[in-house]
């Protein structure tokens, strides 16, 4: 079993004018393979800025606080070193890049994790991502072409769940894996990360909305507001915060945020 | 001075003999004196932002057939039913045309033999109508020391499907400059792709000279792409030029991964109205390497459209200039020129730059250009590698996505392949100096 340890988290990104804002202010959260967490929360609250920081990008500045995986601190590790531990980020907007075919792209991945004289055989490779197209309903044709070049919103985010099941990683951050999908794209990516669950992976889905939840459900549900984990709970919290909004659970708390999207 | 004009005379001697007894043609062997004669006065080509006066370009000024091993080509890739043109050194080792385009009138041969055998074509166009052999320097020294090269002529109306290759190697066992030539014709309506593999095999210091004249006749379709991989001790000067005719689509994409200092000089004239051509270039510089590239095109005639994209990547010490020139003449109204020059600098101690220069001397024309000098994209170096893709193996593959706009271009996947390994090759014998 692996383990994911986020403590009392603090990060702030330079903004234009050079000026430091902080977005997280003091993040906890435990999570273990064989859990799928839902991090729900109104925009702006820093939900994509805490999967962000997890993966490593060099944005977002870490002032406090701490990242654990597996008992050991990935705060100094290059990003590629994380992935390599087994964090895996489903990107909101993944990075087109022409000249590197989809294929060559999967391929290179799954052999940053193997040893250099054990690199996968052309064979096994092909044969697990015929499975893996299956399931998610991709022709051949998408991996013969340029890395995410001219694909549709649509087509991104299924290539996002086709590396998730290509590279097998304990934790795999979803951010917005939702947007922009309509409800057979939708169906099509729960079924992807549907197929990893089991006790060797865990799940961290970044939603603005309960409809995907209704299709992954989760274990957790955590809601964020203002750079905090204001409520945790189980998938009814979910539902209920459909129904309610995060205005009701904001007075329900007691809490002092605005709510309003002027804030990204 | 007296002394050069007296060794002037005794290299003129020298190679009238040589031509005469390598079997030239009268016109031809009288043509390489003229050369030497204008060398005398002729200077180096100008080009702007970038000095090569002290590289060793004319330093063999000895015209000299011999024989190379032609086991120097046993490790091209064995393809069946490749229309191909092989040639080491001064010898031509394989030359594959179908018989189908043979009886079509197609001719694919060495250019000495086009030469002996199709006088007719060869003398009218032979450094006349495209490239001047006045020119400069280099264009003269051209003329006079040519020692190998190809002639390519497709007649009227034939389209040929398959692309046609040529793989010129450079015999550097020997110490003797490559004076290469490649020339093509592409008669009315006719419709092909050729593809050029530059080489070197043998470690001698030499200059190669390779340059390319192509006439595009009216309404013709012509692609050429060109892999050039010299070796580390070729000084080089890559010449190519081609002349458009009137609705003639010609295209160059082309890409530079020599090992040596490099001369790149490509234009595109296009004089018929109507014509098109797109002129896509990138290169690679690595170690104290040094490559300065003219990417040229002349608007002359009315509606032309003449477009540049050049990608360069400079590693280490080395410089790379790129200079985009569009040229509209007066009276070429509707013609349209769009130029971006991009280079990408992944070392703090390289020089580069990327140099739009428009010349427009006509008022009903749309042109604009574009340039950049930067770094590595960030968003796409952390997309890789947040699949555990390493920082080096991350940065190959987003600098292959920059250059990706002219591997795309190439009209074979094993080519395509083939120059994308000479990139990966470079980069990474780059990356490691570091």
């Amino acid at each position: 079993m692996a383990t994911l340890e986020i403590k009392d988290l603090h990060v702030t990104v330079k903004e234009d004018k050079g000026q430091t804002r902080e977005i997280l202010k003091g993040v906890n959260l435990t999570m273990n393979t064989g859990e799928i967490h839902a991090i729900m929360g109104p925009n702006g609250t820093g939900k994509s800025t805490l999967a962000q920081t997890i993966m490593g990008n060099s944005t977002y500045h870490v002032t406090q606080g701490d990242i654990i995986l597996n008992g050991e601190s990935i705060l100094d590790m290059p990003v590629d070193e994380r992935a390599r531990k087994g964090l895996f980020l489903g990107m909101q907007y993944p990075a087109e890049i022409k000249g590197v075919t989809n294929a060559e792209f999967l391929r290179a991945a799954i052999n940053a994790r193997r040893p250099e004289d054990d690199k996968i055989s052309v064979m096994a490779f092909l044969k697990e991502l015929d499975k893996n197209l299956d399931l998610l309903d991709m022709s051949k044709e998408m991996t013969e072409r340029y890395l995410n070049e001219d694909f549709s919103g649509g087509e991104k985010k299924r290539n996002e769940i086709l590396q998730l099941l290509m590279i097998k990683p304990s934790f795999a951050l979803l951010d917005e894996i939702d947007s922009g999908l309509d409800i057979d794209a939708l169906q099509v990516v729960a079924k992807g990360v549907n197929s990893m669950r089991g006790d060797d992976f865990g799940s961290l889905i970044i939603t603005h909305y309960q409809r995907l939840l209704n299709y992954i459900v989760p274990d957790v549900v955590h809601v964020m507001m203002d750079g905090r984990i204001v409520k945790s709970g189980d998938a009814e919290l979910a539902k209920k915060l459909e129904s309610e909004g995060y205005a009701g659970l904001r007075d329900e708390l007691g809490l002092k945020v605005n709510l309003v999207d002027d804030n990204r | 001075m007296k002394s050069a004009v007296q060794d002037y005379e005794a290299i003129k001697t020298a190679v009238e003999s040589a031509a005469n007894e390598h079997g030239e043609p009268h016109w031809f062997v009288e043509r390489r004196l003229a050369a030497i004669d204008a060398m005398q006065d002729l200077a180096l080509p100008e080009m702007q932002r970038y000095d090569f006066h002290r590289w060793p370009l004319m330093d063999d000024m000895e015209l000299k057939f011999r024989r190379s091993d032609k086991h120097l080509a046993d490790d091209l890739p064995q393809v069946d039913n490749q229309i191909r043109f092989v040639q080491v050194g001064q010898t031509t080792v394989a030359v594959n045309l179908p018989d189908e385009l043979a009886d079509q009138g197609v001719i694919l041969t060495d250019i000495f033999s086009a030469f002996r055998e199709h006088p007719r074509l060869t003398e009218k166009y032979f450094m006349d109508k495209v490239t001047k052999y006045n020119e400069n320097k280099l264009t003269a020294y051209q003329q006079a020391f040519l020692n190998s090269g190809v002639f390519l002529y497709v007649p009227k109306g034939v389209e040929i499907k398959q692309p046609i290759e040529a793989y010129l190697i450079q015999d550097s066992t020997v110490k003797q400059a490559m004076v290469s030539h490649v020339l093509i014709i592409a008669e009315e309506n006719s419709q092909f792709s050729f593809i050029q593999h530059l080489n070197t095999k043998g470690d001698e210091t030499n200059a190669a000279h390779c340059m390319v004249e192509v006439l595009s006749r009216a309404n013709s379709h012509v692609h050429f792409s060109s892999v050039d991989e010299l070796g580390k001790n070729t000084y080089s000067v890559l010449h190519r030029r081609a002349n458009l005719s009137r609705d003639a689509r010609f295209d160059w994409a082309i890409g530079i991964v020599n090992d040596q200092n490099t001369l790149g000089d490509i234009t595109s004239e296009l004089i018929g109205e109507g014509a098109h051509s797109e002129s896509k270039v990138i290169a690679i510089t690595t170690g104290n390497q040094s490559n300065g590239i003219n990417n040229r095109v002349v608007n002359r005639g009315k509606h032309t459209t003449a477009n540049i994209s050049q990608r360069g990547v400079l590693l280490e010490k080395s410089e790379l200039i790129f200079n985009g020139i569009g040229d509209i003449i007066h009276g070429a109204s509707g013609a349209n020129a769009e130029q971006e020059n991009r280079v990408l600098m992944m070392s703090d101690q390289a020089h580069g730059d990327a140099n739009p220069i428009l010349l427009i001397d006509e008022d009903d024309v749309i042109a604009g250009h574009a340039a950049s000098v930067g770094q590595v994209d960030q968003n796409q170096l952390y997309y890789l590698m947040s699949r555990g893709i390493d920082k080096e193996l991350a940065q190959r593959l987003v600098i292959r996505g920059f250059l990706g706009a002219v591997l795309e271009e190439i009209p074979l996947p094993e080519v395509r392949q083939e120059m994308i390994d000479v990139i990966e090759r470079k980069l990474e014998d780059g990356q490691h100096f570091k």
